[in-house]
């Protein structure tokens, strides 16, 4: 055994390259994933002699990726807490259709000709009839101890009953000018370049101050050059992609649902890594006895994690009647494959007490790939679901593989 | 190869990512003799046995195992291939399946068949004569689930012995185990001898070596520092091959002044699933003072500190107070609030997340004093962690590698330097030292007399009696869920401790 007592207090950096090579053991599945993803988009590009890469299609992957990718943020602390959610399509088709009523028939004799007024009482509504659905379900789950399989299903059952009742089988319409820039509108370019900026200051701010703290606390750096590389890589990627999308000359810029995605992307990987809230969930998935005995409230946790995916079914429904531009009976139905696959395929353990956010945005953004290339190549839908189906368990499969090769 | 040698290791070595967990290890098995292998905490033993048992096949590791003369290649299903070879293993980490029953799970995966279904009848009657036979105090159709680990242990043995082996490995099989099941181990080891198995003993209780084994193989880091007989050894000597270095004292003492009284116990009664698991416990803990429980499995200890956290049995009557004022503590969450700690008894179900990293298991419990109310300070969270692990000296390659990776002592220091860190007013340990090598006990030792010295009140649960008088100002010791007396360190003997442990005084 060469290995003696922790010495140090982080992994010893001895080389650059026994650095790299750890951490892309350990962040396996999303190496996989982003290879997988490079070749679906180099094989659809080729398919579609290049349209696929066109400003257009790219605005419009990202964007198409958006509803269940929110939703998919959610879905990876539900499955990392052991549990499941299998109501969250269905949830935010219910929330989509209620916004689109209120839109077409309450807000119009309510306050006329005030769009704005309109569109945020559309936004809060929508949240919290998705957040009261995530306390009803999670306190069920939680409190009374009903597993979540079934809890969640049941629920897919009366939110498909309410649907229909909302809708009375009829397509509302949903397009109103402000509300509708919700799903439709883009951050002009301008701004678009702006952000871009102030994200790429943020990093090289956040980077000085991890660094200044490591220090304060003697842990060794990681190399500069390292640091400085991440940060550039990742500006590039941003560089990049607002280069792409704001060349698309009918409606340049960022779609403001990706945006939206981005944000809570970034602010649910932070609490599931940077809070107590998150750090219980994995605890709780890992091993749920340890974590009650470490005085940590299953129950709590588990309640705050449904009312939390509520809150971001609701998001995504408003979103959802934004970008449609209508509610109808199917609105969200099936979303929950894409939810739960999103999830699955970017690393998230359906044993628990694994999964990452970032991970499943990458699973999400291969959902939409897939849907939009085979949707441009105009396959038939039967083949759509044949081919994610596969290729959700080939990812598996491949990993699994991989893993037990490694050890 | 010689007719008398069994087993033979010939420059084997194991590596794992980051890891030399053996490196060039030979020696050699006398057929029907019973071989002991000791060192420190992530020496190697358990990685060993697990070549032999098949968990790591042939392939996987480089050098070669000679078994009755022939190479041994454990492939495809190497698991049930060694059992094929009669090789059989009591793992060191429990491998039972809670939800089955005793009976069950002794044949799991070898379930007698008539006629394409099992033959429960015929499992039955064999596990009863096999618990028989070696006087085993299970019964078959008990639910593991509801066993304590010590009842584990022994289900664990029952199942090796029931595949008949020729070679029998035992991998800290009485780590939970108390002084009476002990004897009765040694007494079927001593048979199984008789009959010819030959049998690869593992503890960290070194008198055990010197009862039973013949030959002791010494590995330090992954190698073989001595492989001789038992008899040319002593104690001292061995401690002194596995730590490198000599061992004057093995428990040190501190110069503590126990305080007023923190937490007082009595007469308490408690009931679990319509059962009463606690018929009268009586005591009393003192500020500064180290108080011992002794007993014998299946006697209430693990059952009384459960409960006094509030994780167990419901109190049906009886008091706890807590600096003189009564408190019920219903639930974890408010046991850690009121200032109690609790290194609970069986690590892997209770004490660790395994997947996750020794940083994020030592500041599961202490997340409150990293940074604001909501998130984390990592920085802060790693310095602290890594100054417990570096304390208690946690062997692995990093702070960030995953507990499940670390041999099983080292495992334990994690969940003991969990519970150092959340600064409880009462620590509760059920059995801390299960499994850790001499060395690092003394280092734990240390600790606890530091924190007594401190003023904090340590109960001390352990199945070692040396233990409990060498650590404790006071013993209680319980029987069938009764405290049966408190004796005081200084006029306790073992004997008139176990006069209490077996209900006879
Ligand atoms: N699956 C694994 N992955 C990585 N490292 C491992 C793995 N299993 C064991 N090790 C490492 O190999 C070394 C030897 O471990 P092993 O379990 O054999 O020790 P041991 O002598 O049985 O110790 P203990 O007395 O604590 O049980 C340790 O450093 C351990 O961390
Ligand atoms: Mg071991």
């Amino acid at each position: 055994m060469s290995n003696s007592t922790v010495t140090q207090p982080a992994q010893p950096q001895k080389t650059l390259l026994s650095g790299l090579t750890r951490r892309f053991r350990q962040d396996f599945q999303t190496y996989t994933m982003i290879v997988a993803l490079v070749a679906i988009w180099g094989y659809f590009a080729v398919a579609t002699e290049g349209s696929y890469v066109s400003p257009q299609n790219i605005s419009n992957l990202f964007r198409q990726m958006s509803v269940t990718s929110l939703m998919a943020a959610g879905m990876v602390l539900v499955i990392v807490t052991g549990n499941i959610d299998l109501s969250v399509g269905r949830l935010a088709g219910y929330v989509s259709v209620i916004v689109a009523y209120l839109q077409a028939n309450t807000w119009t004799t309510v306050f006329p000709d005030q769009p704005a007024l309109a569109a945020i009482s559309s936004v809060i509504v929508g949240l919290s009839v998705g957040t009261l659905w995530g306390i009803a379900q999670g306190y069920i789950i939680a409190y009374l101890r009903v597993p979540a399989f079934i809890v969640t299903l049941g629920s897919l059952f009366i939110l498909q009953g309410l649907v229909l009742l909302q809708t009375e089988g009829k397509t509302i319409p949903a397009n109103q000018p402000v509300f509708s820039e919700i799903g439709q509108g883009y951050l002009p370019a301008e701004l678009s370049w702006g952000l871009v900026a102030v994200i790429a200051a943020f990093l090289v701010f956040n980077m000085l101050n991890g660094r200044r703290n490591k220090r304060r606390y003697g842990f060794p750096l990681p190399a500069l050059t390292v640091d400085v590389l991440k940060i550039a890589a990742y500006t590039v990627l941003l560089v990049v992609y607002v280069g792409v999308v704001n060349s698309y000359s009918i409606a340049p810029g960022i779609p403001y649902p990706v945006l939206l995605l981005a944000l809570i992307a970034v602010v649910v990987t932070y609490v599931s890594n940077n809070t107590r809230f998150g750090r219980y969930a994995y605890a709780i998935g890992g091993n749920r006895d340890a974590a009650r005995l470490s005085g940590i409230s299953i129950k709590r946790n588990i309640f705050l994690i449904f009312v939390l995916m509520g809150f971001l079914c609701g998001v995504a429904g408003v979103v959802l009647a934004s970008y449609v531009g209508y509610g109808t009976i199917g609105a969200g139905g099936g979303y929950e494959l894409d939810v739960i696959a999103s999830a699955i395929l970017g690393g998230t353990s359906t044993l628990g007490g694994v999964g990452t956010i970032p991970g499943a945005m990458i699973g999400g953004l291969i959902m939409a790939s897939l849907s939009t290339g085979l949707q441009m190549l105009n396959a038939p839908p039967a083949l759509t679901y044949v081919i994610k189906g596969s290729v959700l368990v080939f990812a598996v499969l491949l990993d699994v593989y991989l893993k037990r090769n490694d050890s | 190869m010689s007719e008398d040698t069994i087993l033979e290791f010939r420059n084997v070595t194991k590596e794992f990512p980051g890891v030399t967990a053996l490196s060039d290890v030979s020696f050699k098995v006398k057929r029907g003799e019973i071989h002991g292998l000791c060192g420190e905490n992530g020496a190697g033993k358990s990685t060993l046995m697990k070549i032999l048992a098949g968990v790591y096949p042939y392939g996987t590791y480089s050098g070669t195992v000679l078994y009755n003369g022939k190479e041994l290649k454990l492939q495809n299903s190497a698991i049930q291939a060694a059992v094929r070879e009669g090789i059989a293993i009591v793992y060191q980490e429990l491998t039972l399946v809670p939800a089955m029953t005793v009976a069950e799970n002794i044949f799991l995966g070898r379930e007698p068949v008539e006629r394409g279904s099992i033959d429960w009848d015929r499992l039955h009657s064999e596990t009863r004569s096999i618990l028989e036979k070696y006087r085993l105090d299970v019964r078959p159709q008990d639910v593991v689930r509801n066993l304590g680990i010590g009842q584990m242990q022994m289900t664990e043995i029952a199942k090796a012995l029931s595949e008949d082996a020729q070679v029998l490995i035992l991998d800290e099989p009485t780590s939970a185990l108390s002084e009476v099941e002990i004897d009765r181990l040694m007494e079927i080891l001593q048979t199984l001898k008789a009959r010819g198995v030959t049998c690869i003993y593992i503890t960290h209780k070194m008198n055990e070596f010197f009862r039973i084994t013949d030959q002791l193989t010494v590995l330090r880091d992954g190698k073989v520092v001595s492989s001789q007989p038992t008899a040319e050894l002593t104690p001292e000597k061995v401690v002194g091959l596995m730590v490198g270095r000599e061992m004057k004292e093995r428990f040190p003492r501190g110069a503590r002044q126990p305080g007023d009284v923190i937490l007082e116990v009595q007469d308490l009664h408690a009931e679990w699933a319509g059962r009463e698991v606690l018929k009268g416990v009586s005591f009393a803990l003192r500020k500064g003072e180290i108080l011992g429980i002794a007993g014998l499995m299946g006697s209430g200890r693990t059952e009384l500190v459960m409960t006094l956290f509030g994780e167990f049995a419901n109190v049906t009557s009886g008091a706890v107070k807590l600096d003189g004022k009564p408190v019920q503590i219903k639930g974890s969450q408010a046991a850690m609030r009121h200032g109690l700690g609790l290194v609970p008894e069986d690590r892997k179900r209770f004490g660790l997340v395994l997947p996750q990293s020794i940083v994020r298991n030592i500041s599961l419990a202490n997340l409150g004093q990293f940074g604001g109310s909501l998130a984390v300070d990592e920085d802060s969270e790693l310095a602290a962690s890594t100054r417990m692990a570096q304390d208690l000296a946690v062997k692995a390659p990093s702070v960030q590698v995953a507990v499940g990776s670390l041999s099983g002592g080292n495992q334990q220091k994690v969940v003991m330097a969990k519970w150092l860190l959340s600064n409880p007013q009462i620590l509760i340990m059920d059995d801390p030292t299960r499994g850790i090598d001499v060395g690092a006990k003394y280092e734990i030792y240390k600790l606890m007399n530091a924190l007594a010295e401190r003023g904090i009140g340590i109960i001390m649960i352990s199945s070692e009696l040396e233990e409990v008088l060498g650590m404790s100002d006071r013993v209680m010791v319980m029987w069938q869920g009764r405290s049966q007396g408190t004796l005081d360190t200084r006029e306790a003997t073992q004997e008139r401790i176990m006069t209490l442990a077996t209900g006879l005084a």
